[in-house]
């Protein structure tokens, strides 16, 4: 399907003055053309489709509900960015000091996943589990080794590109990412831990993440994004895919530490399955701009989705989560706590929906958005929606915009703590809340060094 | 015995202003909406030069706009408005008395009990019948003591500093779509002035019927109240049910001085063909209080969002919102505050209703600007669905800036309790009346706020009507 147009491109990017192997390419259609090489038609075809989607689809504008808080026009430029080098070039010993200390952090795990620069560069899984049947591996290698596993999942109408024009852009250029597939009834005790790290500034990174869970299976998957301070604008994009069929119980976990300057977009889509439980907490600490689409959906009796959302920011930061929640079948549950602190001039939009289908009777869903304001810059958006077409449900949200507890405060005051150890305190405690709600191994310790690192700094 | 019919037991539905009378009319324009027929409303109200520029200016401003894409469905709305009278004259003149008003026109208002009310228990009274204002009277009480009350055509022509001053200051032409659409071709409404000082301790009451199929109706209302006034004004509407729609949109503006009170009342109940899409708002000065108390009932479709500017020091806002939305009945109603001083408080209360296939939909803004320090708002809406078919949606924006700033939002659906209807069951009540005492109790927050004594038809639709299914 080489387009002679397509072909001019390509070839003028490889006249480039450095004709080395790195050379940082232009987002166009020729890096498409570079990534669908020896791949599967059915894999080349949905590339091909999505760029025609992404280059069809109009940049976000806020004169659109889902933008209405973040300018991209400004935030992004496009045509500044470079398709990041193949991390997988690099050597294993020559690891970032940043991401070598943050895995030593980690606590015990059933496997690991590392990935730079949209490479992954290390793959390790328990060998029981493996013998089990869990599979846990780079994309760019279960597309000929799982090939049927991606083709019935990976980018399909769980996340299709015309969900939107960054969702369309990470399907076209996605360079690789992890696959993680637990057969039906196995449990895995101890979390599955991705560390993922960009090192080039002014780079674009796609990565994509695919979970299946079979029936009766059980797992925790825990991925941290981390990175310098850049000084040019970085695009840092993944696309998450979960699938907890029939009675597996999955939690996923997202820390996300990048260094300023970069540009985070995330999309996560999550589907629950008959009597499943399907959690997410996504920690928004890093970056300069974090935007988030979640989506829960409510697929079977008996499914439950817990969301759970923290964010810290300061400086200049930009954050902006998108939820929402689909119930689609009766007798389903979702309950969603996002909550956040602001600093200086940093600034957080929540827009979060619970959508109750019609038919989707007995339905439990419940949405929380706090915020705590803690410099006269700051500001922060809430818009948290209901759509409720059923009438036997429970439905409530709530949202609040406040400052710090003066009552708090002055106990600990009295307690002889100086008013910036005790404003710390309390912050930690605000925040604290979210994680109690999922308590998985070292996240609450990992997640509370970052925010009391954070704190100092102030 | 169904919930549906249950509720139905509760009257609600029931729609007793449908009547039409023969039409009376003693011009109107040609259907649709031009230049020419902006200058023909304009000529037919003698008026200023600068109104005619200001109507022009403002139909490009509406033909400029897109038409809204959010809320209710619009989509049938451009060619309804191709085919509607925007402007129909009922009479000559506005008269003083009601023996001068044309008999059928007064049947109208008698059947719907305004003139006894306004003998009774009311300061005031304009009546508005298709574009034009055909009767008001103030009581020689408060016209003494310099209060003005009067058809906005006669404000503009006996009081034209202060009119202009005000006109079009809060909501300007270029607010939105249909705020560009009455600008161009408003016509009716009130003129309501309140001298410093002066407390009204019964209401006023405007009243609008549309009569004419096919109608447009775009009354402007402008009411200022100086420093230490207090008043509260009704408002109420109906018209007949025809098949074709009909079109409803005013633009109400208020100013409200340092130590002022006002409360606007809004009992809408227009037949289920009529779109009603209104701009409401209010500034609000040092220490004044406004509030609003939104009634929907009826129309097919209502974008209605009264909303409190706060920018003086201290100053409050409320709005309290009940809709009710049956078979085919969209009602998108909210509010919206905006803190810009320091020290102001608001609150937003809604309760909704959704049967058969109605939808209610809360929508709101709460925005508080850096520099409105310990501004506190708080803002709860229930929603009570009696249908699988129903429909409720909350669509609150929250919008925040600096700390020194205390939000709150909460919202909660339910659908009448199994226990609830249970328990009251256990107690000797009927099905009918356990159901009738819900929904009463659900909205009883707000419906005690109510002018009963002198609203006449919502005291028929929700107090009597329930207590009769009760009793």
């Amino acid at each position: 399907m080489s387009n002679p147009a397509q072909a001019v491109e390509a070839s003028s990017a490889e006249e480039e003055p450095s004709a080395e192997e790195d050379t940082p390419s232009s987002l166009d259609g020729g890096a498409v053309e570079r990534l669908s090489e020896g791949a599967p038609s059915w894999l080349s075809e949905r590339r091909q489709h999505a760029w025609s989607v992404f280059e069809d689809t109009p940049l976000p504008s806020t004169r659109s509900e889902e933008w209405r808080y973040t300018d991209v026009s400004r935030l992004l430029k496009f045509a500044d960015l470079r398709v990041a080098p193949d991390g997988a070039s690099g050597e294993e010993g020559t690891r970032p000091a940043g991401l070598t200390a943050a895995m030593d952090e980690d606590e015990a795990a059933a496997g690991h996943t590392v990935v730079v620069d949209g490479s992954v560069v290390h793959v390790d899984l328990d060998p029981a589990l493996e013998q089990q049947g869990v599979i846990l591996t780079s994309l760019r290698a279960a597309v000929h080794e799982h090939g049927d596993l991606l083709e019935e999942w990976l980018g399909t109408e769980i996340l299709p590109p015309e969900d939107g024009k960054f969702q369309a852009l990470n399907a076209a250029l996605w360079s690789d990412g992890v696959l993680l597939y637990v057969p039906p009834n196995v449990k895995l005790d101890l979390p599955i831990r991705t560390t993922r790290w960009i090192s080039h500034s002014g780079s674009a990174v796609f990565t994509r993440t695919l979970i299946v869970a079979e029936p009766g299976s059980q797992v925790s998957y825990v991925e941290e994004l981390l990175s310098e301070d850049f000084d040019q604008r970085t695009l840092a994009s993944s696309a998450v895919e979960i699938i907890a069929r029939d009675g597996a119980q999955v939690q996923y976990v997202c820390i996300q530490r990048l260094g300023r300057g970069v540009f985070c977009q995330s999309a996560q889509r999550t589907l629950a399955h008959r009597d499943s439980k399907l959690d997410t907490l996504n920690v928004s600490l890093g970056a300069s701009v974090t935007r988030l689409d979640l989506n829960a959906r409510l697929l079977g009796p008996g499914a439950h989705s817990e969301l759970l959302g923290l964010y810290f920011g300061d400086e200049d930061q930009h954050f902006d989560h998108c939820t929402s929640q689909d119930h689609i079948a009766p007798d389903t549950g979702s309950d969603l706590l996002y909550k956040g602190a602001l600093d200086d001039r940093a600034q957080s939009a929540f827009r979060g929906m619970i959508r109750v289908h019609r038919g989707a009777q007995r339905t439990d869903a419940y949405q929380t958005n706090r915020n705590l304001l803690l410099s006269d810059d700051c500001r922060a958006n809430s818009l948290p929606n209901l759509e409720i077409e059923a009438d036997d449900v429970k439905c409530s949200h709530g949202a609040t915009v406040g400052q710090l507890d003066s009552e708090a405060l002055f106990y600990l005051l009295s307690r002889g703590l100086s008013r910036h150890q005790a404003e710390r305190l309390v912050v930690l405690g605000f925040l604290g809340e979210v994680m109690a709600r999922l308590p998985l191994g070292g996240v609450v310790k990992k997640v509370t060094r970052a925010i009391e690192r954070k704190l100092k700094n102030g | 015995m169904p919930e549906n019919e249950l509720v139905e037991g509760l009257g609600l539905d029931e729609y007793q202003y449908g009547f039409v009378d023969e039409e009376t009319h003693v011009f109107r324009t040609r259907p649709g909406l031009d230049e020419d027929i902006v200058r023909e409303i304009s000529e037919h109200k003698d008026e200023p030069e600068w109104m005619l520029e200001f109507r022009l200016k403002a139909l490009k401003i509406y033909e400029s706009k897109p038409m809204p894409t959010w809320g209710g469905d619009l989509s049938h709305l451009e060619a309804t408005l191709d085919e509607i009278y925007f402007y129909v004259k009922p009479q000559e003149q506005m008269e003083r008395s009601w023996d001068d008003v044309p008999d059928t026109i007064k049947n109208t208002f008698e059947r719907l009990g305004i003139p006894e009310a306004e003998q009774k228990l009311l300061s005031g009274v304009g009546a508005q019948y298709e574009s034009e204002m055909v009767y008001h009277s103030l009581k020689e009480e408060w016209s003494s003591k310099g209060v003005i009350f009067d058809s906005i055509e006669d404000g503009l022509k006996n009081h034209p500093d202060l009119f202009r001053e005000h006109f079009a200051t809060i909501i300007p032409a270029a607010d939105n779509k249909f705020a560009a659409l009455n600008s161009a071709v408003w016509s009716g409404g009130s003129f309501l002035y309140i001298p410093k000082g002066v407390q009204l301790d019964t209401p006023l009451q405007a009243y609008f019927r549309v009569n004419q199929e096919r109608m447009g109706q775009f009354e402007r209302t402008l009411i200022i109240l100086d420093e230490g006034a207090q008043a509260h004004y009704i408002e109420g509407c109906t018209a007949p049910v025809y098949s074709t729609d009909s079109f409803h949109s005013g633009v109400i503006e208020i100013v409200l001085k340092k130590d002022s009170r006002f409360r606007y009342t809004t009992i809408q109940n227009w037949s289920n063909n009529m779109y009603n899409l209104v701009t409401q708002r209010a500034v609000v000065n040092e220490n004044a209080t406004m509030e609003w108390l939104d009634g929907n009932l009826g129309s097919k479709l209502t974008m209605k969002y009264p909303s409190c500017y706060l920018v003086g020091e201290g100053a409050h806002g409320e709005i309290m919102s009940i809709a009710y939305a049956s078979d085919g009945q969209h009602q998108d109603t909210g509010g919206k505050v905006v803190h810009v001083a320091p020290n102001t408080t608001s609150s937003i209360t809604s309760k909704s209703i959704s049967k058969g296939t109605g939808r209610s939909s809360y929508r709101g803004l709460c925005k508080v600007y850096e520099g409105a320090y310990n501004a506190r708002s708080n803002v709860e809406c229930d929603a009570l669905l009696i249908n699988s078919t129903s429909r409720t949606d909350t669509y609150p924006y929250i919008e925040i800036e600096g700390k020194r700033a205390t939000i709150g939002h909460e919202a909660t659906v339910s659908k009448i309790g199994d226990t609830q209807l249970f328990y009251l069951m256990s107690r000797g009540l009927t099905k009918e009346e356990a159901m009738s005492l819900i929904v009463r109790g659900f909205i009883e927050p707000i419906a005690k706020q109510l002018p009963l004594e002198y609203a006449v038809e919502l005291n028929r639709l929700i107090e009597l009507e329930m207590e009769g299914s009760v009793g």
